[in-house]
């Protein structure tokens, strides 16, 4: 028998939102005296002192509404019966919330909205979760005198074109709460209110249905509604949950707190929690719909093994499995010497198991031939801060957005990409900050609903450099260097070194206009807007990190932010959008050749003993190879045996069929993973993984923020996946005894100086906190570098523009730039196993009306798209958000191949991928050629 | 000598740091220091070996990178 779930203080709808006014004031709430902040309601003033006062349309998580009038009040010298949630409380206020004449009001009204409701509280799915109900017993409603004869909407019809929920229009009160989720939370306004008194309805877009809307499926709407008119179609299969499990989200590098609501062992849905500090309640279709992938049928849970990848593969144990993984792996080191072996962490994976994967390849194998997937997205982030701040992480929380006043996005999209934090963003925006974007595409921010970008400097693929180096130019010369700031903060030396190189008239935005596409006068008005706007706050993407200047790009935005102030208080800063769920985790954890865990140097000596004496064992003192030196040894010969984590190599590097002949090439591959993907058809082991929702752990997302992730279900193959690493150890001749992934963590904390305040314990009791975490910031750093930079004083670097070798030839006219969609993740393991698929079932080239002109393809026609590295073929799309010349897609379908055509060309600092970067041509393929090789 | 996949692209990486250290002064110095900090031993042996077989394609900041390293016997 389930229990029912418990009540949790830290979840009671307060029914409005907390002002942020320090001045307070005292009110009586039916006698007792109660302090709030100064525009509290009389609604939250009761809430906190204990008093529930009956309410419908609002809720804590939106502005006051002010229209279902079950909250009115009697206030001492005021007439009539106010709604509290729309009163603010006012010093000496004396307020009664329970009253013979309140009484019978509420009763009447609710009576109006019970009198077109149906009936069936029994059979509905809310039954036991509806507000509505709650209220109706709250206000002792024990009887409707309007028949139902009467005009009502009884048979108003359900819209279930929604994949993950449904809307039942005759269970809606018109409350609006759904329709101000979608504006104030999410800032989709997809929903309205159609029609006037009795004709209102809520209605997705024009009367559209809600699949055919602009609606994102956020689910701010379902989770907004007090009734079962927005409701989860799991809940309406399985009933409501009885259980909870508090845990993080593994899409995005946002990681959203979730609240997993289960019947048993089976998940019912996944519900954004109000108090996740990065998240605070919002959710995206992904997180908050799109994980039924981890009971997916694909899902391999016992382990594989193959003498060859030609051989079929064998179901065998963990032990054999194991063994047989040890002796190829001991037969390669016999051979072929230490170096011969690697391994691969991955970001999807939890801190604990990216660590002891990094020290099985250090201490057990021997060498320091350890990365991570960040290789492939954020590795110039790591870089390029380390070198100008100190550290290799995002200065900000999220929350941070609240204060600026200037946004500048650079190569990012966070609506689609991070969209929960694009929504606090957009939030912000339509409060007045101004929006900078650089991007050579027009994406969303650019002008959606109540936002518009002031600039959008559309540039041409790969000249970011030129464009930041031309923005800092005019903030140099024309006096918006923050003096002050610069003297006090950072190294003078450097900065007298930057300001002589970014003043030359080569770095003037009249110079690099034509090579970057964007006007003198557009760079100059950004400039000063984001120099003399008040906060600036620079947000990027991979759209920054993945080009041959990737790390230099990084440098040139930490100069604009050093020399404008704009680093150390709130509303400012450099931040990355980080990928993945927890590429920031993977990279502290020591997942780089030359790092151990906190970004510490192998070589450094003082470093290298700490290790040495807790894991009892000789570590290297040189850099171990990159991914892509791995993959290279590997053609070579050199390179036999690698561990992959969580992480599908052959689709999402670049230059695919280089990658497979490095795989083919070896004598074990090991494979960690969910699924059976393009990497495995090259592998000889096959250990099953463990979807989040089997994971014990923390992950770090974009902003430090270190979240527990807790096992909601047991590991579908029996094992947690740092245990199945640990037995590897141990096969190989170095036992790692753990007996609990908390025990991980007190090792990482041990060992690495911004960890040392956090344990399990410390994330139970606060439920999440920022790195660094130590005796000198026992709370966490929610804003780095406020008094002083972490190496010091701020590094300038000079950041000359040098064009990539990747250009438009006769041959391949078109840049190919790539990206991801809301709905899809990545390589899409993981999204293209969920009705996701409803939104985007394939992989779609974007391409200006005049390029498809030229070359006679309309919209939806079969391509093929070529490059100097490969060829595939997929559809195209006439779109307006690119500029001609230039051409986008996604590459969540393996089938697309995109990464076929992508080259080997990297940043010249990380050997991250330019897969921002491709020249191409494409032609129209017949449909006898519309199925890719 | 003819130069595998593997070479050239040590080449290649070799030649872009040389094109893009910061400083316009001691890149023979900073191209050194990267490719210590960043590159295993044998990746920089191999460098070596292709700088003294095939002087040719890698730029003269990395051959005098090359004579750093060799200075300091961080090269092989």
């Amino acid at each position: 028998m389930n229990k029912p779930i418990e009540f949790d203080p830290a979840e009671l709808d307060l029914g409005t939102p907390a002002t942020l006014a320090t001045e307070t004031v005292t009110v009586l709430i039916d006698g007792t005296e109660v302090v709030v902040p100064a525009g509290t309601s009389v609604m939250r003033a009761a809430s906190l002192a204990g008093t529930q006062i009956p309410k419908l349309c609002a809720t804590d998580r939106l502005d006051a509404f002010g229209s279902c009038r079950m909250c009115l009040v009697e206030i001492e010298g005021r007439r009539g019966t106010p709604a509290s949630c729309t009163t603010p409380c006012e010093e000496g206020m004396s307020v009664r919330t329970q009253t013979p004449r309140l009484d019978k009001l509420r009763k009447g009204v609710m009576e109006l909205y019970i009198s077109d409701h149906p009936l069936d509280c029994l059979t509905c799915a809310a039954n036991g979760d509806c507000e509505l109900q709650d209220t109706a017993g709250a206000v002792g409603l024990r009887s409707v005198r309007y028949p139902e004869a009467r005009a009502n909407h009884l048979s108003a019809g359900t819209d279930s074109s929604n994949p993950y929920f449904s809307f039942d229009a005759s269970k809606c009160i018109v409350c609006s709460r759904c329709v101000r989720a979608c504006s104030e939370v999410q800032g989709t306004f997809a929903l309205t209110i159609a029609g006037r008194g009795f004709e209102s309805k809520v209605s997705p877009s024009e009367e559209d249905s809600f699949l055919d809307s602009e609606c994102v499926s956020c689910g701010a709407c379902v989770q907004a509604c007090p009734t079962a008119t927005l409701q989860e179609k799991r809940v309406i299969d399985l009933g409501v949950p009885t259980r909870k499990v508090k845990t993080t989200c593994a899409y995005c590098g946002v990681g959203c707190s979730f609240v997993a609501e289960l019947r048993g062992d089976e998940l019912v849905r996944m519900v954004p929690d109000k108090q996740g500090g990065a998240n605070a309640g919002h959710s995206c279709v992904k997180g908050r719909f799109a994980w039924g992938y981890a009971s997916h049928p694909d899902r391999v849970t016992r382990p594989m093994i193959r003498d060859s990848i030609n051989d079929d593969w064998r179901e065998v144990d963990w032990q054999e499995a194991i063994a047989f993984t040890a002796d190829r792996f001991k037969a390669i080191q016999t051979e072929y010497g230490v170096d011969a072996l690697g391994g691969i962490t991955s970001s999807r994976c939890t801190n604990e198991e990216v660590y002891v994967v990094q020290k099985m390849v250090r201490a057990a194998l021997g060498t320091n031939n350890v990365d991570t997937c960040a290789r492939v997205c954020h590795s110039p982030t790591g870089y390029g801060l380390k070198q100008t701040f100190g550290t290799s992480a995002g200065t900000q929380d999220f929350a941070s957005v609240e204060q600026s006043d200037v946004i500048m996005v650079i190569g990012a999209n966070p609506t689609d990409a991070h969209p929960v934090f694009g929504s606090r963003m957009k939030k912000r925006l339509r409060q007045g900050a101004k929006l900078v974007v650089i991007d050579p595409r027009s994406i969303d921010l650019v002008r959606s609903p109540h936002v518009a970008a002031s600039h959008h400097l559309q540039l041409q693929p790969g000249t970011n450099v030129a464009v930041l180096n031309a923005l800092a130019h005019v903030v140099a010369t024309e006096g918006y260097i923050d003096e002050d700031f610069v003297r006090e903060r950072c190294d003078l030396a450097s900065f007298n070194a930057w300001r002589r190189f970014i003043e030359l008239p080569e770095n003037s935005p009249e110079h690099l206009a034509e090579i970057s596409g964007v006007s003198a006068d557009l760079i100059r008005s950004a400039a000063a807007t984001y120099a003399g706007g008040g906060n600036g706050a620079i947000y990027y993407g991979l759209g920054v990190t993945e080009h041959s200047q990737g790390s230099t790009m990084v440098m040139a935005m930490a100069n604009l932010a050093m020399a404008t102030g704009n680093i150390g208080r709130q509303g400012v800063g450099v931040n990355p959008l980080r990928g993945q769920n927890n590429v920031q985790g993977a990279c502290d954890m020591g997942s780089f050749p030359h790092e151990f865990s906190g970004y510490r140097h192998v070589s450094d000596d003082s470093v290298r003993e700490q290790f040495t004496a807790l894991w009892g064992v000789g570590l290297r003192e040189d850099p171990g190879m990159r991914i892509p030196n791995m993959l290279d040894a590997a053609v070579s010969g050199q390179f036999r045996g690698i561990y992959i984590q969580g992480e599908d190599i052959a689709q999402s590097d670049p230059n695919s069929h280089h990658v497979e002949e490095a795989l083919k090439a070896m004598d074990c591959v090991v494979v960690q993973d969910l699924f059976l993907n393009e990497t495995s058809r090259y592998a000889h082991v096959f250990l099953p993984g463990t979807s989040f929702l089997e994971k014990d752990g923390t992950f770090t997302n974009a902003e430090r923020r270190i979240n527990r992730v807790r096992p909601v279900v047991p590991p579908a193959s029996g094992m947690a996946e740092w245990q199945v690493t640990c037995a590897l150890s141990a096969a190989m001749g170095y036992p790692m005894d753990y007996g609990h992934a908390s025990e991980i963590m007190d090792e990482i904390a041990a060992l690495t100086p911004t960890f040392t305040g956090v344990s399990f314990d410390l994330l139970e009791a606060r439920g999440s906190v920022q790195w660094p975490c130590n005796d000198a910031a026992p709370d966490g750093t929610p804003i780095m570098h406020e008094q002083r930079f972490v190496r010091g004083e701020g590094q300038f670097v000079t950041t000359p523009y040098v064009p990539t070798d990747e250009r438009s030839t006769r041959k391949f006219p078109l840049l190919l730039t790539t990206g991801r969609i809301l709905s899809q993740y990545n390589v899409g393991a993981q999204t293209r196993r969920t009705e996701n698929t409803i939104w985007h079932a394939e992989d779609i080239l974007d391409i200006h009306e005049a390029d498809a002109e030229l070359r006679g393809v309309g919209d939806g026609d079969w391509i093929e798209v070529s490059s100097r590295a490969g060829s595939t073929r997929m559809r195209a799309r006439i779109s307006g958000d690119i500029p001609a010349g230039v051409v986008y897609t996604t590459f969540h379908h393996p089938i697309s191949g995109t990464n076929v055509i992508t080259t080997d060309n990297s940043d010249w600092a990380t050997n991250c991928p330019e897969y921002k970067v491709t020249a191409v041509e494409i032609r129209p393929a017949s449909a006898a050629e519309a199925v890719p090789a | 000598m003819t130069l595998d996949y593997t070479q050239q692209h040590l080449v290649k990486m070799a030649n872009q740091i040389a094109g893009n250290v910061p400083s316009p002064e001691d890149v023979a110095g900073q191209i050194a220091d990267h490719v210590t900090r960043f590159w295993t031993p044998a990746m920089r042996s191999d460098l070596g070996r292709i700088g003294r077989e095939e002087p040719g394609v890698l730029a003269s900041e990395v051959h005098a990178a090359l004579a750093v390293l060799e200075a300091d016997g961080t090269g092989r």
